[in-house]
């Protein structure tokens, strides 16, 4: 019998480095047996043998094919095993999946990108394309917002990132130490400091479902329209072939239709913030 | 296209035991109470019900086992004959072939067994308590999608062939006898017209489909709320209904993965692992069934979610009966 495109069999991916970020959070860098394409923003089905599959947006450059970062919260069954996994031991990949952000749609324009906790991983993947694509933008501003300054993810990164020609970095935090010398409160409090032009401007959010929903509600707030707010949804994406319906948005397949969307196209739909 | 044919009872079951050589045969045989699906041979042939409602198993299991490794490497089916389907059952595949045969991500596993099935159904000539296909515009009887029709008249078995491939099946599967003359049409069609009948009376005060979308989608939370206290959340609704196919993935050794059914009325089948729930209260996830049938599906989907073969009132142990509720939120 001749082999068959087989969408629910994982390929091998050799888990080659990880990095603490956070004490809750790792980037975990693979190096797939196969190349590997992905668009900013799509996600993978990522597995630890045997224990359990998630879905997962890669934090590494989509222009690079031979490795694959992903950046995980310890937050359950099988991100609590991907935490304990070594250098050396293999992991299982389905994908990529999805639609990712429409970055031809930001050319000539101001991008205004509101992250927090864990939703910088996605951010960082954008952020990689957006740099290398930056003779097309006017300017980027990215809004991050995570816990303590203990919890900020991507410190180096973000080193490197403020020293990017038309890229600026605005961070808070919602409880501060003695060190913190930026800003102080929820993530939302940022735009209150951002200068953008509006009528020329797209807007990004990423994070987790509250801080999404008064990202969401402060950006509309401040005059964007509901198609210029791109967001990247959180939902149960389980198969990520439209099939098994745990992912189901209202007539969405977040997995298939998304997992990036504008307001517009889903703030009719049912529980989109939880 | 309609082309009867006929032929004997005994000649027809012995086409089956023979065709048995090179296929698996499947038929409903049953008692006076219920039918359902068996394994064809010699033992039970004669067993087979004719022209009988729905058989308890949905057609869907045929082509979505419950539980399946999805990981494997080839996938063997051996050519299949299913008899007796009603139509309510032939119409549930339109939804499945778009999900699972959709192209950009074809199952692969779905796609040989719909290969190599040969589906032929049933008129329905009767009816039971909770039928209700012609409220959604569906036939007792296959018009389109199936290849070949049977119909039991005392001793004669007629054959009624929809598509090329059921004047094929029966000229040289079964050697019928091509009937050109009006007679057999005409039985056939005054009893198909009779038993349509009946379904629109006993159908009386349904919604169509779509009507019963609008009302869905219009219904306050107190509906639901009522309805669903008597929901225990067993999943059976949704295991029996034809047209439901929400399934999980399971882990295994060795990057295996189990394919097992799901049941959007199972606690936790929206829950990420941040503990977020859209589905997390009883009523929300009792709505989300009648949303999913009949507002979001059709919204996505040409075929259509529910059939109106009313499995779902009867599997339910807390005897709640959706086209209650229909007419109801059609007053």
């Amino acid at each position: 019998m001749p082999p068959f495109n087989n969408i629910y069999k994982p390929f091998r991916a050799k888990l080659t480095k990880v990095i603490e970020e956070s004490p809750l959070i790792k980037t975990f860098v693979l190096r797939p047996d196969e190349e590997f394409a992905f668009k900013t923003g799509q996600f993978i089905e990522l597995s630890v043998d045997g224990i359990g599959e998630a879905p997962f947006t890669p934090s590494s450059s989509p222009l690079v094919r031979d490795m694959l970062e992903v950046t995980v919260m310890k937050t359950g069954y099988m991100t609590g095993y991907m935490h304990d996994m070594k250098p050396g031991e293999y992991m299982g990949i389905r994908g990529p999946f999805g639609r990712g952000y429409p970055v031809e749609r930001f050319f000539d324009k101001e991008v205004l990108i509101l992250g927090g906790g864990c939703g910088f991983a996605p951010i960082r993947s954008l952020l990689y394309n957006l740099i290398a694509i930056s003779d097309k933008l006017r300017k980027v501003t990215l809004c991050y917002g995570s816990k303590t300054p203990e919890d900020c993810i991507y410190k180096p990164y973000i080193a490197e990132l403020r020293k990017t020609p038309k890229f600026e970095v605005l961070r808070s935090v919602d409880k501060a130490d003695s060190n913190w010398n930026e800003r102080v409160g929820v993530v939302t409090v940022l735009l209150d400091d951002v200068k953008v032009d509006i009528s020329n401007s797209v807007a990004v959010v990423c994070g987790p479902p509250v801080m999404m929903k008064f990202g969401t509600l402060k950006l509309l707030e401040m005059g964007y329209p509901e198609h210029d707010i791109y967001l990247s949804m959180e939902k149960n994406m389980s198969c990520g072939l439209g099939k098994c319906g745990h992912c189901m948005m209202g007539e969405y397949f977040v997995c298939k239709d998304g997992p990036v969307f504008t307001y517009a196209e889903i703030k009719n739909q049912p529980n989109i913030w939880n | 296209m309609n082309i009867y044919y006929s032929i004997k009872r005994d000649s027809w079951e012995n086409s089956l035991l023979r065709l048995s050589s090179s296929y698996i045969i499947y038929g409903v045989t049953g008692n006076g109470q219920s039918t359902d699906y068996d394994l064809i041979s010699e033992r039970n042939i004669s067993s087979l019900v004719y022209n009988r409602p729905k058989p308890a198993t949905p057609l869907k299991t045929f082509f979505l086992p419950v539980r399946e490794n999805v990981t494997a490497d080839t996938v063997k089916e051996v050519p299949r004959i299913i008899i007796g389907t009603p139509n309510c059952d032939i119409e549930a595949l339109g939804i499945l072939d778009e999900i699972y045969l959709d192209e950009s991500f074809e199952d692969v596993f779905y796609r040989r067994r719909r290969e190599s099935t040969i589906i032929i159904s049933s008129d329905c000539l009767e009816i039971q308590e909770h039928c209700h296909c012609t409220a959604y515009n569906i036939n007792p009887f296959s018009t389109g999608k199936a290849d070949l029709a049977v119909i039991l008249r005392h001793d004669d078995i007629i054959l009624r062939a929809i598509s090329e491939k059921g004047i094929e099946l029966a000229e040289k599967s079964f050697n019928a006898v091509r009937s050109d003359d009006r007679t057999l049409a005409s039985f056939v069609e005054s009893r198909h017209h009779e038993t349509v009948e009946i379904l629109n009376r006993t159908g009386k005060g349904l919604p169509d489909y779509r009507t019963t979308g609008r009302l869905v989608k219009a219904a306050g939370e107190s509906v639901w709320k009522r309805y669903s206290s008597k929901c225990v959340s067993c999943g059976a609704c949704t295991t029996i209904c034809p047209t439901c196919t929400c399934f999980l993935l399971i882990d295994k050794p060795g990057f295996h993965k189990v394919k097992q059914m799901d049941a959007c009325q199972y606690p936790g089948f929206e829950r990420v692992a941040g503990g977020e729930d859209s589905l997390g209260k009883l009523p929300s996830r009792f709505r989300n069934r009648y949303m999913c049938k009949y507002v979001w599906k059709p919204a996505k989907f040409h075929s259509t979610a529910c059939t109106g073969c009313g499995r779902c009132i009867e599997a339910c142990i807390g005897k709640i009966n959706k086209n209650e509720l229909f007419r109801e939120l059609a007053k």
